[in-house]
């Protein structure tokens, strides 16, 4: 039984990481139907960004959400300004699969691009509190584990204030629902978009800190994205509440595959789960049927 | 207040609109009549920049607005409702009306806005905190205009608010624009297939055929013509 909690309790630890990696991609594909799938590129990146400003600096790596945040917002809003502004007129299928093209492309130059400046080899950021755990009840419950939940709630609920209490979130939100309506409230969409994009890739940062404290490599680009599409499935597409709410799903399951199969197959089962969601309720466990 | 001068507009190769002229004076109550097809919500998107015209040129308050961007065009003081209401149907009936009021001028009398609007749609006060798309038919039309409203325009273009209404519910929100026509001065267009109300709440009106406009008249005019009774009217 022990066994089970200390497993599950590893999961749903995972699992508000997951929820963050969602968080940008499912509110740019919400917004304006681009599918990024280089949002696990994206958070790769931010994690080799902190690896990298820590080995010079050494400062707790938690206070580069800081830095590496803004920094991802001003390169989403270049890339925005290169790539995806001019797909903004296509109609909604043509928007997925354009953008899917594009991002996966980024995917890959990201995943290139790191092993080119920092190798293959597996890094991870070592802080005094690495490998510290807090022992409740003798389930083990690493700190940056802790701090991951801690910071995925902070920011998971600071996005939904945002989103429904100022002027400019419910002007993202309506942009998300009716292009065309959101123009005649003199909303000028181009730039509600170019920002929303750029939040997405701010949204990525965050994850990566929490990332690089963990051991990755330039492959967990691939992994992350696969994650994120797992959890916005779960959540349905638009539900930043449900985010949350699907990672904390994902980890579990996961943590019941270890607990039942055993740690090699942790992935076939977000996967497992990522298609009966399709077969059988398409429009997430949390969404409502078009 | 308006004028649409010369104005030619297509949907990629197809010509939609035909050298269409007409006026709007300040703080009439002008109603553009057609059938299906005719143009009637072109003419309207066209005012509110959202489709580009290929010739001719449009005048709001005596500046051009047909080279401004369509989101601009609501801080010129012109605000459609557009056919089909067209609200933000997951989002509450207030979130609604503070969208309308998006712009910057507009926001700073929010509280003020919002009290005038309930005081003429009562009901949009009781369902303020929900969603717009669990309103009825007739509310989510009150709410469609209100929202209009908020950005306290000085033209008022309304399209097909008659779409899939009871009679009674569109005689009272024609009613109400009449009503807000007399007290704000607000200069109101409207589009209908329903003739003759439309013709009977306004002060001219415009009949447009195949993208041209082919007749104009006082309403009560209008509504006695041969042209209308037996085209619109059905009393040929």
């Amino acid at each position: 039984m022990l066994r089970f909690i200390q497993i599950l309790s590893y999961g749903l630890l995972n699992g508000a990481l997951y929820g963050l990696v969602a968080l940008g991609l499912s509110l740019v594909f919400g917004v304006m139907n681009y599918l990024m799938v280089a949002h696990g590129g994206l958070i790769m990146l931010a994690a080799y960004t902190t690896f990298w400003a820590f080995f010079y600096t050494h400062i707790d790596p938690f206070l580069f959400i800081l830095v590496v945040t803004p920094l991802f917002f001003i390169i989403g809003w270049i890339l925005f300004k290169i790539l995806f502004q001019s797909l903004m007129r296509f109609p909604e299928g043509e928007k997925i699969k354009n953008s899917l093209l594009i991002s996966f492309g980024l995917l890959l130059i990201f995943s290139n691009l790191a092993i080119l400046f920092w190798t293959a080899d597996e890094r991870a950021v070592t802080t005094v509190y690495s490998g510290k755990v807090l022992d409740v009840f003798g389930v083990r419950l690493p700190y940056i584990g802790l701090g991951g939940v801690a910071i995925a709630m902070i920011v998971i609920i600071a996005l939904h204030f945002f989103l429904t209490r100022t002027y400019f979130g419910k002007a993202i939100r309506a942009v998300s629902l009716d292009h065309e309506a959101a123009t005649l409230m003199g909303i000028n969409v181009n730039k509600v978009c170019l920002v929303a994009f750029s939040i997405g890739f701010a949204l990525a940062g965050i994850p990566g800190v929490i990332t690089s404290l963990q051991a990755f490599n330039p492959a967990i680009s691939f992994d992350l994205t696969n994650k994120a599409l797992i959890v916005l499935i779960l959540a349905g597409v638009g539900s930043i509440k449900g985010v949350l709410i699907g990672g904390f799903f994902l980890g579990a399951i996961e943590a019941a595959g270890v607990y039942l199969v055993g740690t090699p197959y942790r992935e076939v089962f977000g996967l497992i789960l990522f298609v009966l969601i399709l077969m059988f309720r398409p429009q997430g466990l949390a969404g409502k049927r078009a | 207040m308006l004028e649409v001068r010369q104005v030619d507009v297509h949907y990629g190769d197809i010509q939609a609109l035909w050298n269409v002229s007409f006026r709007v004076e300040d703080g009439e109550i002008v109603s553009l009549i057609g059938s299906n097809g005719a143009g009637k919500t072109t003419v309207l998107k066209t005012i509110s920049g959202i489709l580009s015209l290929t010739k001719g040129s449009v005048t709001i308050g005596g500046i051009r607005s047909d080279t401004i961007k369509a989101y601009q065009i609501v801080e010129h003081g012109v605000s459609l409702v557009p056919e089909g209401r067209r609200l933000f149907r997951d989002m509450t009936v207030l979130e609604n009306l503070e969208l309308g009021g998006y712009i910057a001028r507009s926001r700073l009398n929010k509280d003020e806005n919002l009290r005038w609007i309930f005081q003429m749609f009562p009901v949009l006060q009781q369902r303020i905190h929900q969603l717009a798309g669990t309103l009825s038919g007739g509310e989510q039309q009150m709410l469609a205009i209100a929202r209009g409203l908020m950005s306290e325009p000085k033209l008022l273009l309304v399209d097909e608010l008659s779409l899939g209404l009871a009679p009674l519910i569109v005689k009272h929100i024609y009613m109400t624009l009449k009503e807000i026509n007399r007290s704000k001065k607000m200069t109101i267009l409207i589009v209908e297939q329903n003739v003759r109300l439309a013709l009977e709440i306004s002060d001219r009106g415009y009949i447009i055929e195949n993208g041209r406009i082919t007749g104009e008249g006082k309403g009560s005019e209008l509504l006695k013509s041969d042209k209308v009774k037996t085209a619109y009217l059905a009393m040929g």
